[in-house]
């Protein structure tokens, strides 16, 4: 029985196609319900958004209203309220202006867990460390 | 030529805006390409903003994305799905979407 490490990695933004959506979509299904590679297996996900990827996840979305569709600042709350843990680049923030502040958290849903703003080299180690790395 | 191009992604449409010949160019920044009109990426702002002196974005992408038309370059006039409608029949030849 081992642990599988799974990092899923955004390095697009959301909404134009449903590539980066996926990617918050199969790890949240991945914490929340028993996906096993193999018999006996666990799976522990790691959801990090690097490059463009930073820019979908900002707080004050509002996709319902003019598309009818749920925002993917919702999925990263899911994502924290089952423990996910979720890592953002700071250098790409850095890059593109965005402060730590605009980032989401789901302490109005009541999640203990925040997005961890790191650098890329921490998200290097996390690539390193996983069995898989998916990028989306 | 009055040519009107719809920007809908963030990286991958400035080298073609950069081919496009056009005596009156408007770019009109939907989707992705909403960003354009607000990020200053290492502290510079988009060249596309350079480019033409009509420059439009769509509210609606701006509002899914949590921006603001506040966030926005004044250079840039928001507009909604209405406004986009009106920008395409009335102030352009063509129509390209990239």
């Amino acid at each position: 029985m081992a642990d599988v490490k799974c990092a899923f990695i955004v390095q697009r933004p959301q909404y134009k196609g449903e590539t980066s959506r996926l990617a918050l979509t199969h790890a949240l299904s991945y914490q929340t319900v028993e996906v096993l590679l193999d018999d006996g297996d666990t799976v522990t996900p790691s959801l990090c958004f690097v490059g463009e990827g930073v820019l979908g996840i900002s707080k004050g979305q509002n996709a319902m209203a003019p598309y009818g569709i749920n925002s993917s600042e919702l999925h990263v709350k899911n994502c924290l309220l089952v423990d996910l843990d979720v890592y953002v680049c700071k250098e790409d923030l850095e890059k593109y202006g965005i402060p730590e502040d605009q980032l989401p958290d789901a302490a109005d849903m009541e999640a203990e867990k925040t997005i961890n703003v790191v650098p890329f080299a921490e998200i290097e180690k996390i690539m390193e460390e996983a069995k898989h790395v998916l990028f989306f | 030529m009055k040519l009107g191009v719809l920007v809908s992604d963030y990286k991958i449409c400035v080298e073609t805006i950069d081919r496009m010949k056009s005596d009156n160019l408007g770019l009109v920044l939907v989707q992705n390409g909403v960003y354009h009109a607000v990020l200053k990426e290492g502290g510079k702002e988009s060249s596309l903003l350079g480019k033409t002196p009509r420059l439009y974005v769509l509210s609606e992408d701006l509002q899914s994305r949590g921006l603001s038309a506040e966030q926005v370059d004044k250079r840039v006039k928001v507009i909604d799905y209405s406004g986009l409608v009106d920008v395409i029949f009335n102030d352009f030849d063509k129509v390209a979407w990239l």
